[in-house]
């Protein structure tokens, strides 16, 4: 709905909408009206006038409780663009197990059909968030229905009013009628602050998907970091150590041959002596690889310096003075650049970056920034993803704008309190 | 000559000691620690230092430091930097005064041992000793890559060489040319790259290394 501008245009906008707030609003209590309705026409004399009843009220309010609130909510986005968020609980993933039963997170089923559908339901109703719509099924016709409802009520007493003859009701009906006229473009506005108090989520609901939320990550990091350790282990062991072996080798070749054939002898100390230069050479590219050496001697910044002279392109680095990081994310971040400028040199041909390191009060912002082809995406198992996964550790987050063509713009941020 | 060992690890000090005595030069002091490193070379003025870039107390680039702070004191004071990994951004400070008398070797250039101390002596002169992968690096970083685009591929072995520190005979040795065509190379090299020529070897390398230097 675009920006109503004339008078007359607005109030009809606002009756139309503070209709709509009632009816939505009084669904719940109209079906509690129906239910007493029904118990007094049958009478007290019937078993059944209250047990019916009963059973129309719950049913009808669990049943009807969460369509109400999405509606609210659906109303709310669209009138006044204020996302109030759901916090429905999600299901799961169902897997297929290797006995051929499917398993949805809480029970084993026989079919995927079953599994789904069983999940479906527990989902529904072990969520924390039923309580809520019940309860804003309670307030919301207090609050935003009763408030909605005067224009409607306004014209209401109008046309009963000056239906009638008698002078004081019609004085009645006139008056009914500057009401609805006055607050037909405010009526329904009220709607917002309710849904925005009692449409959200929860604290207890917050800290549950937040647990959630870690849970996975706290998953995905061991995963990656047992593949990271795994990596070091199987090059130190194919490289490094075996490197060593033939030295040790080589050397003990040679002290027995120094007496009989000192030239073989010679030839093999000249083989130790490059055999262990080329384990220093794959140890060095190692280490660069777990944690480079200028990180730990210089800090963050000047290692991007130094990443930024190494780098084919012609990189600019801008950095505030004075960062104090902790360690590990400043490794999170070297190596995000890092990432970042192999895929300008590798994907996109770029000839130029840009990078900048700033703090602003909630954490460090990184720019990367490069002349190339553009069109850098997330792609799952890509360069990025491990980028995004490897910040969210840190509740960092990456923000891609790379259309065709180029530029690409990269911003890194992390919050930190430690600046 | 007399040479100053700075190096925290026992075993590399000793063995550094060792290899600079077997070839006859005098180890007048040794150092592990920043500060010890910084005290021993203005106390003791050495003709040429030996120095280790990570030492304690912080572990970071402590001996780089006391190496800049000493030469800061004394210009010119030569000094051999090893280090486990070699890195441009380290390199560049240490050649921005201009002076000379400066090496930056990889911890393993100690296997060939002749061209060590040869690295030393050069150093001791006044002159350069930078280690290929930083040179190898220099050439091909991004500007100076599009500057020396007009090189053929032998020019450009002969200015990588160059700017190790080599002199034009010890290029000629290395690459099995006679020195008359090492200059011959040189001397179209500094044409096309605006270089003014220098007869003074080290001079010439200074010339190099800030002609690649400049970003």
């Amino acid at each position: 709905m675009g920006r109503v501008s004339s008078w007359p245009a607005r109030a009809g906008v606002g009756f139309l909408r503070a209709c709509i707030v009632v009816v939505v609003t009084m669904l719940v209590p109209a079906v509690w009206a129906a239910a007493v309705a029904l118990g007094i026409r049958w009478g007290p004399g019937n078993p059944w006038s209250w047990v019916a009843p009963f059973v129309l009220v719950c049913v009808g309010t669990l049943a009807l409780s969460r369509p109400v609130c999405r509606m609210f909510r659906l109303l709310v986005v669209r009138w006044t663009a204020t996302v109030v968020p759901a916090g429905y609980r999600k299901a799961g993933p169902v897997t297929r197990m290797s006995t051929g039963y499917w398993w949805n997170g809480f029970s084993y089923e026989r079919t995927r059909r079953d599994a789904l559908l069983d999940q479906r339901w527990r989902v529904r109703w072990r969520d924390p968030a039923n309580w809520r719509d019940l309860r804003f099924t309670v307030i919301a016709p207090l609050t935003a229905g009763v408030a909605a409802s005067v224009p409607p009520a306004g014209v209401a007493v109008a046309v009963l009013g000056l239906a009638q003859p008698a002078l004081p009701l019609r004085l009645a009906g006139v008056f009914g009628l500057a009401v609805a006229i006055a607050t037909a473009p405010y009526a329904w506005r009220c709607a917002e602050p309710v849904a925005v108090r009692f449409l959200g989520p929860s604290a207890t609901m917050a800290l549950a998907d937040r647990v959630e939320e870690l849970t996975a990550q706290r998953a995905d990091t061991t995963v990656a970091q047992a593949a990271e350790i795994r990596r070091i282990e199987r090059d130190l062991h194919d490289g490094a150590q075996a490197r060593l072996v033939a030295l040790g080798l080589s050397l003990a070749t040679a002290e027995k041959l120094m007496e009989t054939d000192p030239d073989r002898a010679r030839t093999l100390m000249r083989e130790a002596r490059s055999g262990a230069a080329t384990s220093l050479t794959e140890l060095r590219e190692l280490v660069q690889g777990i944690n480079p050496p200028v990180l730990s001697e210089r800090g963050l910044i000047d290692a991007v310096r130094a990443l930024a002279l190494d780098s084919p392109l012609e990189a600019t680095v801008s950095a505030d003075a004075q960062l104090h990081l902790d360690p590990p994310i400043e490794s999170a971040v070297y190596f995000g650049i890092a990432e970042l400028l192999t895929n300008a040199v590798k994907h996109a041909h770029a000839t130029r970056a840009r990078i900048s390191i700033a703090r602003d009060d909630t954490g460090i912002v990184v720019e990367v920034e490069d002349d190339g082809r553009g069109g850098a995406g997330l792609r799952a198992g890509g360069g990025l993803e491990g980028l995004c996964r490897r910040l969210a550790v840190f509740d960092g987050t990456v923000e891609i704008t790379s259309p065709a063509g180029g530029p690409t713009r990269v911003e890194m941020m992390v919050p930190c309190e430690s600046l | 000559m007399r040479i100053v060992v700075a190096e925290d690890l026992y075993l590399l000090r000793e063995g550094m000691v060792r290899l600079i005595e077997a070839y006859g030069h005098q180890v007048v002091a040794t150092a592990a620690t920043g500060p010890e490193t910084l005290d021993a070379l203005l106390k003791w003025r050495p003709d040429t230092a030996v120095v280790d870039v990570r030492m304690p107390p912080t572990q970071s680039d402590e001996g780089l430091r006391a190496a800049l702070a000493a030469r800061r004191e004394l210009p010119g004071l030569p000094v051999l930097i090893l280090s486990q990994h070699v890195e441009q951004l380290y390199a560049r400070e240490l050649l921005a005064d201009g002076a000379g008398g400066i090496g930056y070797l990889l911890k393993e250039s100690v296997f060939e041992a002749d061209q060590f101390i040869g690295a030393l002596e050069r150093v001791a002169d006044g002159g350069t000793a930078m280690d290929p992968a930083v040179i190898a690096k220099l050439l091909s970083s991004g500007p100076s890559n599009r500057r020396l685009e007009g090189l053929t591929e032998r020019e450009h072995s002969v200015l990588g060489l160059m700017a190790e520190g080599l002199s034009n005979q010890a290029i000629g040795r290395r690459l099995f040319l006679s020195e008359s065509a090492i200059s011959k190379y040189t001397t179209s090299m500094f044409n096309k790259l605006g270089i003014t020529d220098d007869d003074n070897s080290n001079r010439r390398v200074l010339a190099v290394l800030t002609y690649l230097n400049r970003p």
